[in-house]
């Protein structure tokens, strides 16, 4: 009996235990910030997914900065994890209660913006010093919905001590052989994140592009010879089956972990590496062409939520977004600026993000098309297929192309 | 004594009534609104409308007209029937081996619920951890023993990554078969056991001519449950594969959540979960059916 109490006492303080851990993380995850609320004074609140913490410590210095400038409008930001925030947006506009502004993901703007959640601030501020790729990614129709924080592309990374004095690979054909080369039973030679999912999606379309086709045909030579390209590098085993289920965080530990000796990931990884590997040596270089140089955009925008509170958010926005303020922001985010006048001398003497700078001439946004999802789903579909070996690469194509071919009709 | 009798009613359906209201605010409104939205047409391009079209069955056609959907309904019932079928007989094992009174079965008894506590995410992430090709410890244990010469890749193949799944809720699993199976083993009465030895009967045939039939309401309790808590799987498929690789562990659950949350095609979602709930449906009004004839 004395034993049975002590394993029900035992059970239920782990459990309490747990519970409180949840609750404690819970608490440090929500960076909620409200400054010296006035009476009658306007409140404007974001929703962001940024989980790392010095993205979130970005933000904070943002309202901070913010409210010690004025005293009419307060601003407060809750956290929503990524793999929820779609769904929070979704419901939120459902019920009627979403903030004022959201942090999203570039290619979804425009979904967003098409179910009329966003207001149309086009009006409402100057766009000429911003780069045009970014701000096509917050458009729709030719009428703006947001204004873009800051972009991203993906490069590839390679681990120096791993090399064994193999060059650095400039073509598609140079890095199978060097990713071959440099694969053992422990090692893969190459890896990125090669979900079936938005994620997997945007790490494939680098390959797609530099075949030399868009986003929206790849039942052509061009997308067939992409698919069998990355099918061959897994199933030659220069890159392992498991990035099939590697975000590109994992991507990234198990780069710094040793056990991959090329990646392709993004400059938000820079500051992680950095930190987290002190003593690693790596570098970045451009990611490999077949036909000509591409990358893709990747990045948050600020959307403006269509309600009474918008020209409180714009004015906002205004502030963050000021040339000089935003490069200071971006400088600790990893991220390049999307208006010239701010990306002009960001990253001085910092080499490895100034290849980032580089690479970003060649970076496309995904679509943009509202229904980009679903053409994105058939994209990653298709990839999957191939690099599982459940189709050819000619049948995952024409696959694909019909699921898009249906989007783009309707 | 007849107006007593309505008196007696009308305080009855009192008492009922905060269960009642409960139940229709948060049980059958969003069922019924769930099987509104999967008869219109609610995508990017209509959310914003204020009348949603009205379509009738064309979700339900297209997606069965879209290989997933069959793909994801044939998934979830191999899932299913594996998962109920090992967990229902190791639990049931288990639960004969702890009716016995035995050094420490009571604290390892205790220890075993654990599987149970455990989150399913951290179960599930643990599990993909162990499951990794190159540094899992399942494939490196395997290896060692020679039991294989090089490693599997369990989540990224197509057959192993559903058998890695089952595995994995096997172990969830058989915790909640083997309480409900022990709690049904101690209303038997143990003068029967005894009776039955002084009759000759030797442990086979007490086990099928009295453990057995006695246990018949507590095993089918167990089995439905288990059927209608299994078939609904959702975080442990979300977290080990995602659907993957290529929908081979798409799960009508898993299908629902993409077309919804991810896809935009809220009506889609809503016709796929439609689908999985009319399926348990039909389960529990089973469960109900046999657990009325026992009352009777």
């Amino acid at each position: 009996m004395k034993r049975k109490k002590l394993v029900s006492v035992l059970l239920t303080v782990s459990m309490l235990a747990a519970a409180a851990v949840g609750c404690g993380q819970q608490k440090t995850q929500t960076a909620d910030k409200t400054a010296a609320a006035d009476e009658g004074a306007k409140k404007v609140t974001i929703w962001y997914y940024w989980e790392g913490e010095n993205q979130q410590e970005v933000l904070s210095q943002m309202i901070d900065d913010y409210s010690s400038s004025q005293d009419e409008i307060t601003v407060e930001a809750k956290y929503i994890p990524f793999a929820d925030f779609k769904k929070q947006l979704s419901i939120g506009a459902t019920a009627d209660e979403l903030p004022d502004i959201a942090i999203i993901d570039s290619p979804d703007h425009a979904s967003y913006a098409s179910m009329g959640l966003f207001a149309d601030i086009t009006d409402k501020v100057d766009t000429s010093q911003y780069f045009e790729g970014p701000i096509e990614s917050c458009s729709l129709d030719d009428k703006l919905y947001g204004l873009p924080f800051g972009s991203n592309c993906l490069a590839l990374y390679y681990n120096e001590d791993m090399m064994n004095g193999q060059k650095v690979p400039e073509t598609w054909d140079e890095l199978r052989a060097t990713a071959k080369a440099l694969s053992t039973d422990t090692v893969s030679g190459l890896a990125f994140c090669a979900k079936q999912d938005e994620e997997g999606t945007f790490n494939f379309m680098p390959w797609l592009w530099s075949a030399g086709t868009d986003s929206f045909h790849i039942d052509n030579d061009k997308g067939i010879h992409a698919l069998s390209y990355i099918g061959g590098l897994v199933n030659e085993g220069a890159m392992t089956k498991e990035a099939i289920n590697w975000t590109q965080g994992d991507v990234m530990n198990q780069f710094i972990s040793g056990n991959v000796a090329m990646m392709i990931n993004g400059p938000w990884q820079v500051p992680e590496i950095r930190k987290n590997a002190p003593d690693m040596k790596w570098n970045v270089a451009m990611i490999p062409k077949d036909e000509e140089h591409a990358s893709v955009l990747g990045g948050e925008n600020f959307a403006v939520i269509d309600n009474d509170n918008v020209d409180a958010s714009v004015e906002f926005l205004e502030y963050v977004t000021d040339p000089e303020r935003l490069a200071g922001y971006l400088e600790s985010f990893g991220y390049i600026a999307a208006r010239k006048d701010a990306a002009d001398g960001q990253f001085e003497g910092d080499d490895i993000m100034k290849k980032f700078v580089e690479q970003m001439e060649y970076a496309m946004p995904r679509g943009p098309h509202a229904q980009w999802p679903e053409i994105s789903d058939a994209i990653s579909l298709a990839f999957n297929e191939t690099i599982t070996q459940t189709s050819t690469p000619e049948d995952a194509a024409k696959k694909a192309q019909t699921a898009i071919d249906g989007v783009l009709a309707e | 004594m007849f107006k007593k009798r309505i008196k007696k009613e009308t305080v009855g359906l009192l008492f009922a009534l905060p269960a009642l209201i409960y139940m229709c605010a948060l049980v059958v409104y969003p069922i019924i609104s769930n099987i509104i939205l999967s008869f219109q047409e609610v995508t990017v391009k209509t959310f914003s409308l204020p009348q949603k079209p009205f379509v009738g069955l064309d979700n339900y056609i297209e997606m069965f007209q879209d290989p997933v959907l069959l793909t994801a309904i044939k998934n979830t019932l191999i899932f299913t029937v594996c998962c109920i079928a090992f967990q229902f007989l190791i639990g049931f094992a288990m639960a004969l081996l702890f009716s016995k009174k035995f050094t420490a079965s009571q604290p390892v008894r205790g220890l075993l619920m654990m599987p149970w506590m455990i989150p399913i995410t951290v179960t599930a992430l643990m599990f993909k951890f162990m499951f990794g090709s190159n540094v899992g410890i399942i494939n490196q244990a395997l290896m060692a023993v020679g039991l294989i010469g090089e490693p599997v890749e369990w989540l990224t193949t197509s057959g192993t990554a559903m058998f890695a799944l089952i595995v994995t809720n096997v172990w969830i699993g058989i915790p909640f078969n083997m309480i409900l199976i022990s709690t049904g083993l101690s209303t038997i009465p143990k003068e029967l056991y005894e009776s039955a030895s002084v009759d000759g009967a030797n442990r086979i045939t007490t086990f099928f001519h009295i453990t057995l039939p006695l246990l018949r309401p507590t095993i089918e309790s167990v089995l439905i449950l288990g059927f209608i808590y299994t078939f609904k799987v959702f975080d442990l498929v979300y977290v080990m594969t995602g659907g993957g690789p290529v929908n081979t562990t798409q799960m009508l659950s898993t299908l629902s959540y993409k077309e919804s949350f991810e896809m935009f095609n809220y009506s889609k979602g809503a016709a796929v979960a439609n689908i999985l709930f009319v399926i348990l449906l039909l389960v529990s009004i089973l469960y109900l059916k046999a657990t009325y004839k026992e009352e009777d």
